[in-house]
């Protein structure tokens, strides 16, 4: 009786800002607030260009290959780990569909995918056999691959086929990616798979004790991330159509602060929700547009970006959940 | 000689949930060695860690000599005159013997910024030489030494500036015969000069021997004051061990045959520092207690069954010769198990309590690979009912819950999963007696229902009351079995453990 008692009393001074937080309703309306405050922003500081029809599509053009590569990311941050070797992931990806793509696009695609895969399956690998933490693993990867690409593009940019292009279609692109964006949330949502990964999130030793293959689990979603960055590498070279030695930097960072803008807790867990990927990655696409439209360069943009990344992190971080990041 | 020169009052210490140290008010005499004992885990070394600014202190105060302290840190407590030789090894390597010596206390050689390194051996040697451990060189790196000559020098560390308080906190164990002699001569040094010696330690005939009083903790609570030289290990092991005065809440039934049938066995099971060689049968509708004291393995056998221990060596088998190797082959054949580490193990508290019941029987829940929230809802929300669980409603998460409310959700998993075979580890472990009641009532319920029980605890009542038989282990072995019946006390149980 008095433990528990004492337990509720320690609870007390808790205050008001993190019962605020604590609020379900709050994790998931601050995110759509916030998109819907940097549109109004950027529309009132752009004097209403950002929301012309002509920009809209360009920023949705510029959103695809993002989005797609978060939805991987995001199912690895759910289970409280984190992926860094995206970017090198894409590059490498992107180089193989290139050369693929002289024989076939199906191939192309396959190959792109298959890539991606294997690149997961070495990070799920050291991760999962060797007991690193994933941020180092994917670390070391994301520098591993970035020398392959640097290697393999030295003298030339990867090309593609010239008539690549020619799926550089809206229809191509926007049904890829909501088809995808369906598939995951599905996924997510109504298979026991993806019920499981909130909870590897929120406690990894009691998702092992009430039976769940935690080891297992992890693996597959690193190559199943891996597998739809590759997706992601192809609506890249569709649109770029050659790899150069910078092919894909930067976009794990990109898909970090994406995910952290949609109000997804850095620590993964019960917390997550859908909506934070989609959310997020439009708020940082129009974050990201807009500062450009101002004319900023990109060393401010980047400025800006990491102080925003900062504070949102700050904000939605499950701090009831101690524990590192795996 | 019996002026106070150390007083705690209603000292606290907390943590996480955990009630560490529960109003512990004690008064420590001049001239005096005052032994404190309990089992593991009971608050010695927090409380002592606390009086020697190892622990911030959560609740009360301590008073030396009339004066409240206010210590942060071991450096300051030895500036207040307090000194502690601690439990683990207690220096530092890759410094001299020196250093180890003056850590902290640098200052007294230092003249305008400069370290007299030269007379800071030459001092620390003379101590050295002074307590009789000339052998040991004061310009050595305290990594040329054994364990036993570094637990030498703490003593020198601790004791060469005749301390007020000096706390000794289970040094013994690490030291042969020499070097306990050497130990208690100094202890006796101190208190001749009046002051005072907190002795903890685990082997009561040396507590009995050595000191002056002796303290009981239990559970973090004080338990009694006793004068050693009336003290006898009996009474002090009784005292440690405890009686709870919830029995009513118990069985009632006696000599009722349990089935013959063998629903698991275990067979030469061993875990690396832990188990050594252990058998056991499991009958249906049986509940089988495990006893003994805190460190003895007993915890750990829990895992084992459940396949959740990392090197577990035997075997542990079904009626059906299924073996369980892995937690989600126990699971897959009904083998439930309810952790002693509730908020990691038990339960992902960081999560639902809708989450938490369905975790486990995702598999029976979904309808052709697909789960249906609404499935999923009405069946946690059927049995947090059915074990009427606290709370405002399913989606409240688990560590909002108090500790017998959060057991409750851990065992309505395990009920809706429609386990057999159930292992529970502690599940009484910090509940009020309500909730005690009402696991105990389950239990014999799922008992009538022809399912078996493994009750591991550390409450000797708890399992004379609930088991029809309780193996008692030590040190990792069976010690002892005993079938139920009403005639069985403590001491038997007692003689076994310890």
């Amino acid at each position: 009786m008095t433990k528990s008692q004492t337990v509720t009393e320690m609870k007390k001074p808790r205050r008001k800002y993190q019962e605020f937080m604590d609020n379900p309703a709050t994790r998931n309306i601050l995110p759509v607030a916030g998109l819907i405050v940097i549109i109004l922003l950027f529309t009132f500081l752009t004097g209403g260009k950002i929301i012309q029809p002509s920009n809209i599509q360009l920023l949705l053009s510029q959103t695809y290959m993002l989005m797609i590569a978060a939805t991987g990311v995001f199912l690895i941050m759910t289970m409280g780990c984190l992926d860094f070797s995206q970017g090198s992931m894409l590059g490498m990806a992107s180089i193989v569909i290139c050369y693929l793509s002289a024989y076939s696009i199906p191939l192309a695609i396959l190959g792109g995918m298959v890539t991606g895969a294997a690149i997961g399956a070495i990070n799920g690998f050291f991760l999962v056999k060797r007991k690193i933490l994933s941020f180092i693993v994917t670390i070391c990867t994301m520098f591993l691959f970035r020398g392959c690409i640097a290697y393999l593009t030295t003298d030339n940019p990867v090309y593609a086929v010239g008539d690549i292009f020619s799926y550089n279609t809206i229809p191509v692109k926007l049904g890829l990616t909501v088809v995808l964006l369906l598939l995951v949330f599905f996924f997510f949502h109504f298979t026991r798979l993806g019920y499981t990964l909130k909870a590897i999130g929120a406690g990894e030793q009691a998702a092992r004790f009430a039976g769940i293959r935690v080891d297992r689990t992890k693996w597959l979603i690193y190559i199943l991330a891996g597998a739809i960055t590759g997706l992601a590498a192809f609506i890249n070279v569709i649109k770029v159509g050659s790899v150069t030695s910078t092919g894909g930097s930067m976009l794990e960072t990109e898909i970090l602060i994406a995910l952290a803008l949609g109000g997804l807790p850095i620590s993964g867990g019960a917390l997550v929700r859908f909506s934070n990927l989609v959310v997020g990655v439009l708020t940082y696409k129009v974050l990201s547009t807009g500062l450009n439209m101002l004319g900023l360069t990109t060393e401010m943009q980047q400025l800006i970006e990491g102080i925003i990344f900062l504070i949102v992190v700050a904000v939605f971080s499950d701090r009831k959940s101690l524990q590192v990041i795996k | 000689m019996s002026e106070e020169m150390l007083r705690s009052d209603n000292i606290n210490k907390y943590f996480g949930a955990n009630h560490a140290v529960s109003d512990v008010s004690l008064s420590f005499k001049k001239g005096e060695i005052h032994g404190l004992i309990g089992e593991n885990g009971s608050g010695k070394s927090t409380y002592v860690s606390m009086l020697t600014g190892i622990y911030p202190i959560d609740g009360g105060k301590f008073i030396l000599e009339g004066r409240e302290l206010a210590i942060r840190n071991q450096v300051e407590a030895n500036r207040n005159g307090i000194s502690i030789i601690v439990q683990e090894m207690g220096t530092l390597s890759g410094l001299t013997v020196t250093d180890n010596i003056f850590l902290g206390n640098e200052d007294r050689f230092v003249r305008h910024g400069i370290k007299n390194t030269a007379a800071m051996n030459r001092k620390a040697q003379e101590l050295l030489d002074q307590f009789g451990f000339g052998r040991i060189r004061a310009t050595s790196m305290i990594d040329n030494y054994d364990f036993e000559d570094r637990k030498l020098v703490e003593i020198v560390k601790a004791t060469y500036f005749d301390p007020k308080v000096l706390v000794v906190d289970e040094t013994t164990t690490s030291l042969s015969r020499a070097g306990r002699a050497e130990l208690y001569k100094h202890m006796k040094r101190l208190k001749e000069l009046g002051n005072t010696v907190i002795f903890i330690s685990h082997d009561l005939a040396e507590v009995i021997e050595q000191t002056d009083s002796i303290s009981v903790l239990r559970d973090g609570q004080l338990i009694d004051t006793v004068e050693s030289s009336k003290a006898t290990e009996g009474q002090l092991k009784r005292l440690m061990v405890g009686r709870e005065l919830s029995d009513r809440y118990y069985r009632t039934d006696y000599g009722e045959p349990v089935s013959k049938e063998i629903v698991l066995s275990a067979k030469n099971v061993s875990v690396p520092g832990q188990i050594r060689g252990l058998s056991f049968e499991l009958h249906r509708g049986e509940i089988l207690g495990i006893g003994g004291l805190s460190e003895c393995g007993m915890h750990e056998v829990g895992k084992a069954v459940f396949g959740a221990s990392f090197d577990r060596t035997g075997e542990v088998t079904l009626a059906d010769g299924t073996e369980i190797n892995s937690i989600p082959k126990a699971i897959r054949h009904s083998i439930a198990y309810v952790s002693k580490d509730r908020d990691n193990e038990s339960l992902v508290v960081n999560d639902s309590i809708l989450d938490n019941i369905c975790l486990p029987s995702v598999k029976e829940l979904a309808v052709g690979h697909v789960l249906l929230k609404k499935r999923l809802s009405a069946f946690a929300e059927k049995y947090a009912k059915l074990i009427s669980v606290k709370m405002s409603g399913i989606d409240q998460f688990v560590s909002d819950l108090s500790g017998g409310n959060k057991q409750k959700v851990a065992l309505a998993r395990w009920l809706g999963k429609g386990s057999d075979i159930l292992v529970l580890d502690s599940p009484t472990r910090g509940i009020d007696v309500k909730v005690k009641a009402d696991i105990y009532a389950l239990m014999t319920d799922m008992k009538k229902q022809g399912k078996s029980i493994i009750l591991i605890s550390e409450e000797i009542l708890e399992l004379l009351g609930m088991c029809d038989r309780v193996l008692v282990m030590k040190d990792g072995v069976l010690s002892g079995e005993f079938e139920r019946d009403r005639s069985l006390t403590e001491e038997d149980f007692i003689a076994k453990m310890v």
